[in-house]
């Protein structure tokens, strides 16, 4: 029956608590130094740099939490159901699809979108533009995303490397073949920044 | 007053229609044509700062869903939504019933009866043009009710609350079945499911076809199918809808927005300028969002408004993946061909009968017509109606007419044991009349007289290195076992001979300009284009000239390419006012160029200059300056400012000879296949698009749309298939999973060749070129399969199933 009615555990060793408050006051007295406790349903975030700490609906998608609560349009809905990429958003150094990741359970996540990789001045923004990888431009936030993930954990990827790692984001108007030549352009930038410093 | 125009009116018209070939420019191109000119669009788009009709979001906004009809054919008894309006969060329900739309129809009185007519489109057609229905006639149609909601989840969650007692109908999903004799008959007041075409395109005769058979050496008879695949475009349609007293705001994906408006007006009595429509960026639209009197638009934004009204709260309705199958797929043919033709490969003449599910496109004959020197030509097209979506445009109605051209010719070809290329060479010509007729009429028209199929035959051979590749067919196994299959096929280029639009050239007082005009961005890079070429007329650098294409409050508007025609159309127009303001420039600038005239000054990197002598020369922002649109008068002397404002009538629809202006310029597609004849699998491997442009403005943008075509219309032709189940008319694979569109790993090398002989009708000889590759792609693949096994599969999509068929292996 106690572990039915105690609603709070803390985090850090395990005692349990019948009010939020008192796992807060626990917390911040036993556990000095590490993040205090949330009440439920708050999530702490890192986008684009910036701190936020959010109150979610447990349905909510990352998607809609990003794009719709915060404002943020890169990630785009297209497929509607983790079909097409266009949603992507890299979190944690990874490329995730934000239609299909629950906003409640990315606690303490760090996220990067389009937004933020353009204005971080990443070599792929201007790359993309100069190879005409958009057409009407609705998949391509979801493609930058995948691209900058790629060249994260792979400053010199091959061609077959790149489209391995685009192959699931859809582009209707086909902009296919230039994608490549805009990631390898942004990789060699990256690459002589780097050489140079 | 003395000299006030007479015809004011006449005046414009006349100053705006486009007359065959009268406009030759005059300038040295400095962005026309240029590599390298920087995407005005890009940075946005990458960013994802570009704000889209789905990103769009206003305080108090509520998200709407409209109930979709489980069944085939059905019709609702009764519906109780007690459940959904106790809801938490539920903000307002319209009812089928209620009597702001009960019974309400489609609008579709913009464009009078032709083919931008609602009454002409699918949905028109049939007894859909009901916008809230209460009788479905195809799964997945719009019924019984729209609710608004605080959330999206809670307006679904509303309509599965919602209790309705449905009587199921029968139905009927294959259009020859629909045709026959005993066969259930849809409409109960209809003698059968015949839909009569209103624009009289159901029979076409030229010539006399049994003569033609006569004098043939050969003839051929064979049936092809094609069935419906979808533009499936990235943005899920959405409408934005806000009141605030009698005024309407509507936020709209769609490609005319002004045609939106005006429906909306007579619709819903609402004055139009009470109405302020916006057209943000458009996650593509491929002539899909061009139709305003469709479901899908001029019915959801109906829908929107109404509820929003109802709710008194800013409403926008949201249609998902799912509901954007329904409506706007191509459209569904079975042809039935017979052709007679000459040994030597000349065509003596084609008879066909094309039977249509729901809605035709075109005919399928009028390729053969506008293309080629055949003289004997005759065409049955019937369209039945069936228990499906309606269909419409998927980026261009033209797929019929590529479809039988191609399917005629290389058959033609394969019968006689003829390289197609020559095939086509002999044909080509335009309404019964051969190529001499063209050079005469290029010679009279100030065009230069090239033979434009053969520059692109010539240049698409050499890039697929035909002349060693091709081979009979069933002739070449590879070292992986699989079979080699080259094919090819040509058409004219058919983007060039219509449209209108207005807009407003505005040179600010720093010497900066401005495009001013509504318009749809649908991703083919026009605003670039645009910026091109008002920056070469009035001499400054294409990082000068922005547009201002958003808001719809101001009177001018740009044509997207509806009716098939963007640049060509919109081109004539931005140059035509760049024109006027570098004439009011010039006129400006004499006040600083004692003694000369306007001739004597031309315009170059941001100068105006004495033509005789350069050295005497004004910047142009210290001319500009003078030219305010608003000052306080408190010593300043102002001049009025330096704006032009043009309208082009380009002109409509028509065959050569009706129009005075037959399509010179060609087009010529070449596919390689490998075909795995254990697996059925058809690999593409490679193609090559040979497009004459007439004159290329933006070179990477007119590639953009020949590879971007390429492997839409490969998908059309291996993997996109839209299936419906034949025990309950349920459509199966709604969605992007299971509807296969190609991603970067299905995509073959797509070679593209850009050919110039400024034969187009557009601006500086141009021709548009973006619908032609997706329309002519689809097809080719049924002569590179044959030509690889030896066997006709003229069954589209050619699927793997389909193929070991055809080898009589399953």
């Amino acid at each position: 029956m106690e572990e039915q009615t105690s609603k709070y555990l803390c985090p850090y060793c395990s005692t349990k608590f019948e009010a939020f408050e008192d796992l807060k006051n626990h917390a911040l007295a036993a556990h000095a130094g590490e993040p205090a406790p949330l009440p439920e349903g708050m999530i702490r975030l890192t986008i684009n740099g910036g701190e936020y700490q959010i109150q979610v609906q447990p349905e909510w998608t990352l998607n809609y939490l990003i794009h719709d609560k915060l404002g943020l349009t890169s990630p785009k809905m297209f497929c509607d159901r983790g079909a097409c990429g266009s949603c992507t958003v890299i979190m944690n150094g990874r490329p995730i699809l934000s239609c299909m990741t629950l906003a409640i359970e990315c606690d303490g996540n760090i996220i990067e979108t389009a937004e933020g990789i353009a204005d971080a001045g990443h070599p792929l923004v201007e790359t993309y533009v100069k190879h005409h990888c958009m057409q009407c431009g609705y998949c391509t936030p979801g493609f930058i995303t995948t691209a900058k993930a790629l060249l994260d954990r792979n400053p010199d990827p091959k061609e077959e490397e790149i489209r391995e790692a685009l192959g699931g984001n859809l582009c209707r108007c086909g902009t296919y073949p230039q994608h490549p030549k805009a990631i390898l352009e942004a990789a060699e930038i990256l690459g002589n920044s780097e050489g140079g410093e | 007053m003395g000299n006030l125009r007479i015809r004011p009116y006449e005046d414009l018209k006349e100053e705006g229609m486009y007359n065959v070939n009268a406009d030759i420019p005059e300038i040295t191109y400095h962005h026309i044509g240029k590599r390298g000119v920087r995407r005005i669009d890009g940075y946005a788009k990458a960013s994802g700062k570009a704000v889209y009709t789905r990103d769009v979001q206003v305080p108090g906004m509520l998200y709407a869903k409209v109930m979709r009809s489980p069944y085939a054919h059905a019709r609702i008894l009764s519906m109780d939504t007690s459940k959904a309006e106790s809801l938490p969060g539920v903000r307002a329900i319209l009812r089928y019933d209620d009597p702001e739309i009960g019974g309400r129809t489609l609008n579709g009185s913009v464009g009078g009866p032709d083919r931008m007519a609602g009454q002409f489109s699918g949905f028109a057609l049939k007894p859909e043009s009901v916008i809230l229905a209460q009788e479905p006639w195809f799964e997945g149609q719009a019924v019984g009710a729209v609710v608004a909601a605080d959330t999206e989840e809670i307006a679904k969650e509303a309509l599965r609350l919602i209790d309705v007692e449905w009587e199921q109908l029968p139905f009927v999903l294959d259009q020859e079945e629909a045709l026959r004799a005993d066969a259930y008959v849809l409409r109960p007041e209809a003698e059968s499911n015949r839909i009569i075409d209103i624009a009289e395109r159901d029979f076409f005769e030229l010539g006399d076809v049994e003569r033609g058979f006569r004098e043939a050496d050969k003839v051929i008879e064979f049936k092809a199918r094609r069935d419906a695949h979808l533009w499936a475009g990235a943005e899920m349609p959405s409408a934005l809808a806000r009141w605030t007293e009698d005024r309407l705001e509507l936020w709209n994906h769609v490609q005319q927005p002004y045609a939106v408006k005006l429906l909306l007006s007579e619709q819903l009595d609402i004055p139009m300028n009470q109405i302020t429509m916006y057209s943000p960026y458009q996650g593509s639209s491929f002539g899909e969002r061009g139709n305003p009197a469709d479901f899908s638009i001029n019915g959801m934004n109906v829908l929107a408004v109404l509820t929003a009204k109802k709710a008194q709260r800013p409403v926008k309705l949201l249609f998902d993946r799912a509901e954007k199958f329904y409506g706007e797929s191509g459209d569904m043919m079975v042809s039935y061909f017979k052709v007679g033709a000459k040994e030597d490969g000349t065509i003596t003449a084609v008879d066909m009968k094309n039977i249509f599910a729901v809605f035709q496109c075109t005919p399928g004959i009028e390729h053969l017509l506008e293309n080629t020197r055949i003289p004997n030509l005759r065409c049955d097209a019937v369209t039945a109606d069936v228990s499906k979506a309606p269909a419409w445009w998927d980026r261009c109605e033209q797929l019929p007419n590529t479809f039988c051209l191609t399917l005629v010719f290389d058959h033609v070809a394969a019968e006689l044991g003829l390289d197609p290329t020559l095939v086509a060479l002999k044909n080509d010509g335009c309404e019964g009349h051969d190529m001499a007729w063209l050079s005469k009429y290029k010679n009279e028209h100030g065009f230069p007289d090239k033979d434009s199929l053969k520059e692109c035959i010539d240049a698409g051979k050499k890039a697929i290195d035909w002349d060693s590749k091709w081979h009979p067919p069933g002739a070449e196994k590879l070292p992986n076992g699989k079979m080699h299959g080259m094919a090819f096929t040509w058409d004219h280029e058919w983007d060039d001979v219509r449209g209108t639009g207005s807009a407003a050239v505005w040179m600010e007082n720093d010497g900066t300009v401005s495009i001013v005009a509504q318009h749809s961005d649908l991703g083919v890079n026009p605003w670039t284009t645009y910026c091109q070429i008002v920056a070469d007329e009035l001499g400054v650098p294409v990082e000068d000239v922005t547009i201002k294409p958003f808001d719809g409050d101001h009177i001018f508007s740009l044509m997207s390419p509806d009716g098939s025609c963007n640049l060509c159309s919109n081109g004539f127009i931005v140059r035509k006012a760049a024109c006027k303001a570098r004439a009011i420039l010039l006129d400006l600038a004499l006040n600083s160029f004692e003694g000369l005239k306007v001739g004597d000054l031309d315009l170059k990197d941001r100068f105006i200059f004495e033509k005789k002598n350069p050295e005497n020369r004004k910047a142009i922002k210290d001319i500009a300056v003078l030219a305010m649109p608003m000052h306080n008068a408190v010593g300043t002397w102002t001049e009025p400012p330096i704006v032009g404002w043009a309208w082009h009538q380009h002109g409509i629809w028509g065959d050569a000879i009706e129009t005075g202006r037959p399509r010179l310029c060609r087009q010529a597609h070449f596919m390689q296949v490998e075909v795995d004849t254990e697996t059925g699998v058809v690999e593409v491997t490679k193609v090559v698009n040979a497009n004459d442009v007439g004159k290329a403005i933006s070179p990477e943008t007119i590639e953009g749309q020949m590879y971007g075509g390429t492997y839409m219309g490969v998908g059309r032709a291996l993997t996109e298939e839209m299936v419906w189940d034949p025990k309950t008319g349920v459509l199966l694979n709604r969605n992007l999973i299971d509807y296969k569109c190609a991603t970067i790993l299905d995509c073959p090398e797509a070679d593209t060749v850009i050919v110039e002989t400024q034969m187009g009708h557009g601006p500086y000889g141009t021709v548009g070129v973006a619908e032609d590759i997706a329309t002519m792609i689809p097809a080719l693949l049924g002569p590179a399969v044959y030509n690889a096994i030896g066997v006709w599969v003229d069954d589209f999509p050619i699927t793997p199933q389909k193929v070991l068929k055809a080898l009589g292996k399953l």
